[in-house]
């Protein structure tokens, strides 16, 4: 581990589609037991970033470090034995196989290597099944059951691989408020027991405030500000990117 | 390579290219590997051999009634048939394409048995010189109609609205409903407009080659290279391809023997296919 | 199958005897016929892992039937015994398919299928034209057997019987091991499942490597049998097409749907040859269409689908 339990670098990491600057030289560091909220308006550059720090995009600039590694050109596949996982702001699931077999697959490929032969693999995935609480719906066909629990099967999928830095993307996408409540508790909850570090995606503020230490605000691929989430609140560039410069203008005046 | 071979080479492709633009349409818009394509393309032949044996029509005048049978009968075959199976995927659509192509074969067979025919124009023996060359009258009117062809199928995809409602599909499928179009009809229509083009083009074949049903096999695996060469769904990168393949074709019969023909255009596709997947012009857009 | 697994395991032994013993009770020609379902068979479990179970349909997988056949012809030409040059074609089958699998199975969907027959294709010329070697466009031939016909065909009807257990026997553990789900996975989602940690190349090209395995021992089995053999008979195309109306019939992503399939085909085309002579190529489009429209998910996943939907009713009484 890094110094001051840094587990994850983000060094001056730019996407460039074309001349299209997707994400521009974005840099800052996580550490191990955070959870940093990821913020910006839609089309700041937050899931290119989650690729970029995945694997899924190669990097046009910049480095990222990972527990001492430099896992800048290593493949998805590779990073995610590392121990840095995502979810997909558009849920991915194994179409054709049920819940439990997609936990399991997660479960097999999982990073305890004396856990990863299939009987091992099947007792995780039950246990990781229970603590989402989608045991009653294990057998379903990922095709058949509702958003909310496709999520938390995604999350649980994600869980059973045993990340140590997990990015959640857009956990919200699509919830309504209660269901978005049940989410974030549960969030809380299993970061708790397995002591993960988070790297949490939303552009909705009020949703990142409560459940983040840290957060870093994007704005057309560019990282503007980072701080606690009091200061990141009421800080004008913030709320020029989301809102409008009449807005900023506004709260400068009040405050 | 001499003047006269480059010329066989290009009135080669030209016709070429009207034959694979038909199937790289259906291919890279509706999304359909068409293994019929070869038997739909000598049903526009025997079409004309039957136009022209009965009343003298001349396969230029009659590739106007294969085109239209022919557009038609993809039509008919898309919406019936293939339509409803399109979330199958691959597996499905290469089947059901084969399944065409075996009852279009068996009809052929049965109508026309499996000889060779030919069309004999009265101009057929016509040559007109052109440096140290002599170019055929026929061929070369094959030439010019095929390339007004592909001309006119450019000008409707540029210029009409159907044919702008195909393009659009083609580059967003989701873009292209939020606006009001039915895509359904676009990958229809497209279908049955490369139909179409393999019943023109099988008219013009009919012409100046003779044919059988034991083209069948040989013209699908042409169209696929011709196809990937030029990039699925590009226009203009298919008649790229054509000329290409016939020149290929023309010069690997002088040089190399016409056996290794078929090793080259394999070769060719598969290198293609691993170095340039979206042929050799690029990403797939048109004209 | 059934859900005991004791009765699935006693079924299929039962099967395997009552095929052992079945020649002495029919004709030399259904002999024949049986052992060409057998093969086909096996043919259609090697494709069936790969488009079935993994998403890739490998068009051209005829090839390795071909190169199967072709390697144990010429080195049996050469004086080499049949079991000696056998493992000889597998390995070069498998070496094929790893070094062209690498480069081609990057590719996706339509592309990987088209790239397969584009390899078969110049696989095929490559034969037809090294005819110092291959013997050409004219073919080639084996030392015959010399044993009475009879008794040949018997030795190769249990040739392939064993080869369409051993081949059907691995296909299912593979398929039901991790490694098998890391395939499943890239058929349901492959971005996911590299998302998840999973080599996704090596699942493919290990994938292929098996398909190439079994298939080019079915190809070497057959150029012994047959004695003589031509390029354009082990690189034909209609093998693919076959094998995939087989797939389709038996239905995907079950071991037994193959076996099911290849019976199936096989006796539907009896049926339709001795009927149907003159139009037998537009009854067998037609039955094709038909099978691809009423029975899309094939005998086996109706079946499945049959069994789930009595479950829910009877799980739906039971409820109220």
């Amino acid at each position: 581990m890094g110094e001051n339990n840094v587990i994850l670098e983000i060094q001056a990491v730019s996407k460039h589609f074309g001349a299209l600057k997707a994400v521009d030289e974005v840099s800052f560091e996580v550490k191990k037991g955070e959870i940093v909220g990821l913020i910006g308006p839609n089309g700041a550059g937050k899931t290119t970033l989650t690729n970029l720090a995945t694997g899924a995009f190669p990097k046009t600039a910049g480095k990222v470090i990972f527990k001492n590694l430099d896992i800048t050109n290593l493949k998805p596949y590779q990073i995610a034995r590392c121990g840095l996982t995502r979810t997909f702001q558009v849920v991915k699931p194994l179409i054709g196989m049920t819940v439990e077999e997609n936990v399991l697959v997660g479960s097999l490929y999982g990073r305890d290597k004396r856990n990863t032969d299939m009987k091992n693999a099947s007792k995780r995935t039950r246990e990781i099944i229970n603590l989402v609480g989608l045991a009653s719906k294990k057998d379903a066909s990922v095709s058949d059951i509702t958003l909310p629990d496709l999520k938390k099967m995604e999350f649980a999928r994600v869980l059973a691989m045993e990340p140590e830095v997990l990015f959640l993307d857009e956990v919200m996408a699509g919830l309504n408020p209660t269901e978005a409540e049940e989410a974030s508790t549960l969030v809380k909850k299993v970061r708790q027991e397995k002591n993960l570090t988070i790297v949490y995606i939303e552009h909705i503020m009020k949703a990142v405030m409560g459940i983040s230490d840290r957060i870093v605000v994007l704005h057309h691929g560019r990282k503007i500000v980072e701080g606690i989430p009091q200061e990141v609140v009421n800080n004008s560039a913030v709320i020029e990117a989301y809102l409008g410069k009449r807005y900023a203008k506004e709260v400068n005046n009040e405050g | 390579m001499n003047l006269q071979m480059l010329i066989n080479a290009v009135l080669l492709g030209g016709l070429y290219a009207l034959m694979g633009i038909g199937f790289s349409l259906q291919w890279g818009i509706s999304g359909i590997i068409n293994l019929s394509y070869g038997a739909m393309v000598i049903l526009g032949s025997y079409i004309s051999l039957e136009f022209f044996n009965l009343f003298h029509l001349d396969p230029f005048i009659s590739m106007i009634i294969s085109g239209g049978i022919l557009f038609v009968i993809g039509a008919g075959i898309y919406r019936t048939l293939l339509q409803p199976l399109l979330k199958g995927g691959i597996v499905f659509t290469l089947i059901l394409t084969f399944a065409f192509r075996l009852v279009i074969e068996n009809i052929i067979l049965k109508v026309w048995s499996a000889d060779y025919r030919t069309i004999r124009v009265t101009y057929a023996g016509s040559n007109f010189q052109f440096g140290d060359a002599y170019i055929p009258l026929i061929k070369f009117l094959v030439f010019f109609v095929a390339a007004i062809l592909i001309y006119l199928t450019y000008l409707f995809m540029m210029n009409t609205k159907t044919g702008k409602g195909i393009q659009a599909v083609a580059l967003d499928k989701e873009g292209a409903q939020a606006v009001g179009i039915d895509v359904e009809k676009m990958y229809l229509i497209n279908f049955a407009l490369g139909t179409a083009l393999a019943g023109l083009t099988g008219s013009l074949w009919a012409s100046i080659y003779s044919f059988s049903p034991h083209l069948l096999g040989p013209i699908v695996g042409k169209v696929f290279i011709i196809a990937i060469l030029g990039g699925l769904g590009n226009i203009w990168g298919a008649a790229a391809g054509g000329l290409l393949l016939g020149i290929a074709e023309t010069a690997g019969a002088v040089f190399l023997g016409s056996e290794w023909q078929e090793a080259i255009g394999m070769v060719i596709m598969v290198s293609v296919l691993l170095w340039r997947p979206y042929g050799l012009m690029g990403k797939k857009f048109f004209g | 199958m059934f859900n005991n697994k004791k009765v699935n395991v006693f079924l299929i032994i039962l099967g395997i005897i009552i095929f052992f013993f079945l020649p002495r009770f029919i004709s030399g020609y259904w002999v024949r016929v049986i052992t060409t379902i057998f093969m086909y068979a096996v043919i259609a479990q090697g494709m069936n892992l790969m488009s079935g179970y993994m998403g890739y349909l490998p068009f051209g997988n005829a090839m390795f039937f071909g190169i199967g056949a072709y390697i144990t012809a010429i080195g049996m030409s050469k004086g080499m015994s049949f079991l000696a040059v056998l493992p000889l074609s597998a390995l070069t089958a498998i070496l094929v398919s790893i070094l062209f699998g690498l480069p081609v199975l990057r590719l996706r969907g339509h592309y990987f299928a088209i790239a397969t027959i584009g390899m078969s294709g110049a696989i095929l010329s490559v034969v037809q034209n090294a005819t110092e070697i291959t013997g050409g466009a004219m073919g080639t031939t084996l030392p015959i057997i010399n044993k009475s016909p009879e008794v040949t065909y018997n030795y190769f009807y249990l040739a392939m019987l064993a080869l369409m257990v051993i081949t059907s026997l691995t296909i299912y553990l593979v398929v039901k091991s991790k490694f098998g789900f890391g395939i499943r996975s890239i058929k349901a989602n492959e971005e996911a499942a590299n998302s998840m940690g999973i080599n996704t190349t090596y699942h493919k090209v290990v994938a292929w490597a098996i398909s190439a395995l079994f298939t080019s021992i079915a190809g070497a089995l057959y150029a012994y049998w047959m004695s003589f053999i031509g390029p354009e008979e082990v690189f034909d195309v209609m093998i693919a097409v076959n094998t995939i109306v087989i797939m389709l019939i038996g239905g995907a992503g079950s071991v037994l749907g193959p076996i099911i399939g290849a019976f199936v085909i096989s006796l539907l085309s009896e049926v339709v040859w001795g009927t149907f002579l003159e139009y037998h190529l537009a009854v067998l489009g037609i039955i094709i269409i038909i099978i691809v429209f009423f029975v899309p998910k094939g005998i086996t996943g109706t079946i499945a689908d049959l069994i789930k939907k009595r479950e829910l009713r009877l799980r739906k009484k039971v409820s109220v």
